[in-house]
């Protein structure tokens, strides 16, 4: 083999070792969790891939989460090619479901070929807002970002309570806080017949724009010339604060448009609750897939998948509910100790 | 090759530093070959060359940085092989580098406690230490407060704390890496009688320069490298600036050619009273009156830190006006409400600090180059041809390594200065503002950027030139600009300017009514 050959080999190897090392020791821990609950490790972790994408049921439960933590993880990556760091997709997601949920309130009898669009365009409006809040807090008056949309969080949660036990709530629910059940012209449609949703549709499709857009596109360059250096940006006339607005604002549209689709495809009615931490998760869906749109789809398939598996195993094998959480802490433990040790190496080793 | 010659004094004392056909490789690319040299403890050795002559490389090596592929160092006789600086500091060797190592939110004594080997766990009120970490600060600058932030101080103060930090440690060998290239020319001779006196004391000092004005001032030898090779080495009283000069620049002939002078100049850069809000840390500028005509250099003298960065920015439109008007040929080129500079392509802005100011260090040398394009081009693109137009800068300018896909934050200093000359040089500007675009650049490409910058004048452009140097602007400027604490102290005509002139109205004191 000629050396240069055999480097490429080399070269490749090291770059997915990391990888590699990452799932062994995730696996290693996730059984070592297991034997702690009193389960066996290896049946328990056969289980968790059978319960994930063992049959259609599974595969298509585990689309149904990974439609949010897609779209969530994309409302971090978009502030975050400017460099910003929206921790806000949950507040997001919640605003989005309360204004697409306000046009189905009001426009109830409306056809569904006006009323779902509509709905869908309200809730990414509901979402933007809540990111060019912070957007424009941060090019203006050079706010952190962070702190302002980890706090908008609550605002946008408890936003959606006071109407769903107030005003929104149907009478007809006996008091449980929540608005009447949507229509069906304003429910986002299933695949043959499961429950996964078009969401999932419109995260691909979001990912994959946006993946192109900040590879390909001026606009991607000038993201990441004002983040690199924001003074030479200016220099060339690029605004920081325009950018900062415009990002948080299409990373908010992203979060609004996971909310009104969680709600219009799988609650079916606007109800507190409707995230089990989707934002938070997408979060460190958009950091362990280094930012990069693309990854994001896959990355976001394997958290799924694990909350889904979670779910079923609770059902079925009787673990406690809380592991689904706890291997999610895990997996994103080992990700960031291993990612963190084999930068190191890397650096040792010049 | 080697020029060997024995020194004067008969009877030397073993060396302190041997290093014996040091070679160290970075790819294909030998940055030291077969190196040679030795170092004496009582004696200042220069080490010239241009930049990437492997001069730095070398001195690395010594520090423990990096290890050599081939040869061998011995420190007193022994021969050593350093994993880390650690090993370097525990053997005596300390080394000031030209970027500082210093905690820029640390005050000055905070800073020297923290590389202090004996500092107590607690520091609260250790009054007892405190003369002693502050021993080598009083000497070297009386007059510092150990208790300033070092984020507030001048870069030439900065150089004072770090070789402090590094004289704490007690090194029988001080390695200064260009540390005059920051220093204004008070500070520069300040700090050679401080050189003097560590040889005396029986230190062996390695200084790093490309000026022939640091030999002369305090060396006893001077070592010559060139690609990689030491190519002369001897007394420095046996080496004439014009050996050494000719040693370090090989066959290249320098052109040292003025501009000339302008013809009847029709104004173009015209500043009427302007005065920037005050802000940050930058001394802002007050009433500033100044008119730069076609086919003029004007040069802007002042300490660094006196209103330089306000007017550049001003004029670059990236600071608010204040009051007073800024026109290129007419047109505003104030910044507009949006903090944006009004969009012209006929000015050439060259900042201060390229790395912080010029260029975006994570991102690829082509981009960097392609920079001033970015906005003319189309919303979907392949990158701009990189091939053609950025290795064509990349060598016009002698960026280096010839590479358009490096990330520019792993350029050196001076090849980071000739990528921002090389992006805003090579239009047609008319109007050139360039600050410190010599800084840390070696003679070859110091007068590689003049001629370009001359280039420009000859075209009819105007060319604001601000500089730490004064024999440059004294040489080659039309007119000399002094600032003072943002005031225009007088423009001085060449013919008419002396140092000393010039020297009085940077510290401020006029010696003819202000130009309004």
């Amino acid at each position: 083999m000629s050396p240069d050959r055999s480097r490429g080999i080399a070269s490749i190897l090291a770059s997915i070792l990391p990888t590699l090392i990452m799932a062994v020791v995730f696996i290693l821990v996730a059984m070592a969790f297991f034997m702690s609950i009193g389960k066996p490790p290896l049946s328990t972790l056969t289980d968790m891939v059978k319960f994930a994408v063992g049959d259609t049921y599974s595969l298509s439960e585990t689309l149904v989460k990974t439609a949010p933590i897609l779209l969530c993880a994309l409302a971090t990556i978009v502030p975050a090619r400017l460099g910003l760091v929206s921790v806000g997709a949950d507040g997001q997601l919640f605003v989005g479901a309360l204004f697409g949920t306000a046009v189905v309130l009001a426009f109830r009898n409306a056809p569904g070929a006006i009323l779902l669009p509509a709905m869908l365009l309200a809730g990414m409006a509901g979402g933007a807002l809540w990111g060019f809040v912070p957007g424009l807090l941060r090019g203006r008056l050079d706010a952190n970002e962070t702190i302002i949309t980890l706090l908008l969080n609550y605002v946008g949660a408890l936003l959606v309570n006071a109407l769903v036990f107030g005003p929104w709530k149907d009478p007809s629910n006996l008091g449980w806080p929540a608005t009447i059940s949507f229509p069906a012209a304003a429910m986002l449609p299933g695949f043959f017949g499961t429950r996964a949703h078009l969401g999932l549709v419109f995260g691909v499709l979001a990912a994959v724009g946006f993946g192109m857009l900040f590879a390909k596109s001026r606009w991607g360059r000038e993201l990441a010339i004002l983040k690199g250096n924001a003074k030479v940006g200016r220099m060339i006339g690029l605004s920081f604060p325009r950018e900062a607005m415009l990002v948080m604002s299409l990373g908010g549209a992203l979060g609004g448009l996971a909310g009104i689709c969680e709600v219009a495809a799988i609650q079916g009615r606007l109800q507190p609750g409707i995230s089990v931490g989707y934002g938070l998760t997408g979060f460190l869906v958009a950091w362990l897939s280094g930012h990069n749109a693309f990854v994001a789809i896959m990355v976001s398939f394997l958290i799924g998948g694990l909350a889904a598996a979670g779910d079923s195993l609770q059902l079925f094998a009787k673990v406690p509910a809380a592991s689904a959480t706890i291997l999610q802490g895990l997996l994103f433990a080992t990700a960031l100790a291993v990612g963190g040790l084999s930068q190191r190496w890397r650096a040792s080793r010049g | 090759m080697v020029d060997t010659t024995v020194s004067a004094s008969v009877t030397r004392p073993s060396p302190l530093v041997a290093m014996v056909g040091v070679t160290k490789r970075f790819g294909a690319i030998a940055a030291n070959e077969q190196v040679d040299l030795e170092v004496f403890p009582g004696e200042v050795l220069a080490l010239l060359g241009e930049n990437g002559a492997g001069k730095s490389t070398l001195m690395h090596l010594l520090y423990g940085l990096y290890a050599p592929d081939d040869g061998h160092i011995s420190v007193d006789g022994k021969e050593v092989h350093f994993a880390s600086p650690r090993d370097a500091m525990a053997a005596g060797i300390g080394m000031v580098f030209q970027q500082f190592s210093l905690l820029p939110n640390l005050s000055v004594l905070e800073n020297l406690l923290v590389a202090w080997p004996a500092a107590p766990w607690w520091q609260g009120r250790a009054r007892s230490i405190m003369s002693e970490v502050l021993v080598w600060l009083r000497k070297l600058a009386p007059n510092l407060d150990p208790a300033r932030r070092v984020s507030d101080l001048a870069v030439g103060e900065r150089q004072v704390v770090e070789l402090a930090k590094v004289l704490n440690l007690d090194p029988r060998i001080v390695i200064l890496d260009e540390p005059t290239s920051v220093l204004t020319p008070d500070e520069t001779a300040r700090l050679h009688g401080f050189v003097r006196n560590l040889a005396v004391a029986g230190k062996a000092v390695i200084f790093i320069t490309h000026k022939i004005g640091d030999v002369t001032a305090c060396a006893d030898r001077v070592a010559v490298m060139r690609h990689g090779r030491l190519v002369e080495q001897g007394v420095s009283s046996s080496k004439s600036s014009d050996q050494i000069v000719s040693a370090m620049v090989g066959q290249t002939v320098l052109n040292r050619v003025g501009p000339a002078a302008p013809v009847s100049p029709v104004p173009r850069l015209q500043i009427f009273k302007l005065s920037t809000s005050p802000n940050d840390s930058n001394c802002p500028v007050d009433a500033l009156t100044l008119t730069v005509g076609s086919g003029e250099v004007v040069g802007v003298a002042g300490v660094i830190g006196n209103g330089q960065t306000a007017l550049a920015e001003a004029i670059a439109g990236l600071m608010p006006v204040l009051t007073g008007e800024i026109t290129l040929d007419g047109a505003s080129l104030a910044c507009l409400g949006n903090g944006l500079p009004p969009p012209t392509r006929a000015l050439a802005y060259v900042p201060e600090r390229p790395i912080d100011n010029a260029v975006v260090a994570d991102l690829d040398v082509a981009t960097n180059l392609d920079l001033r394009l970015l906005q003319a081009q189309p919303f979907f693109s392949a990158n701009l041809d990189r091939a053609g137009r950025a290795a064509a800068l990349i060598s016009d300018y002698d960026v280096r390594p010839r590479n358009p896909d490096l990330a520019a934050g792993s350029l050196s200093g001076g090849n980071l200065q000739k990528l921002v000359i090389a992006r805003e040089l090579s239009g047609s500007p008319n109007l050139v503002v360039a600050c410190y675009p010599t800084m840390g650049l070696d003679l070859i490409a110091a007068d590689a950027v003049r001629q370009r910058m001359f280039e420009h004048a000859a075209r009819g452009s105007a060319v604001l030139w601000i500089s730490e140097d004064l024999d440059d602007l004294l040489q080659y400027a039309h007119r000399i600009a002094v600032l003072f604490n943002g005031r225009l102290m007088g423009i001085v005509a060449r013919d008419g300017a002396s140092r000393d002139r010039i020297g009085r109205l940077m510290a401020g004191i006029g010696d003819e009514p202000r130009v309004a």
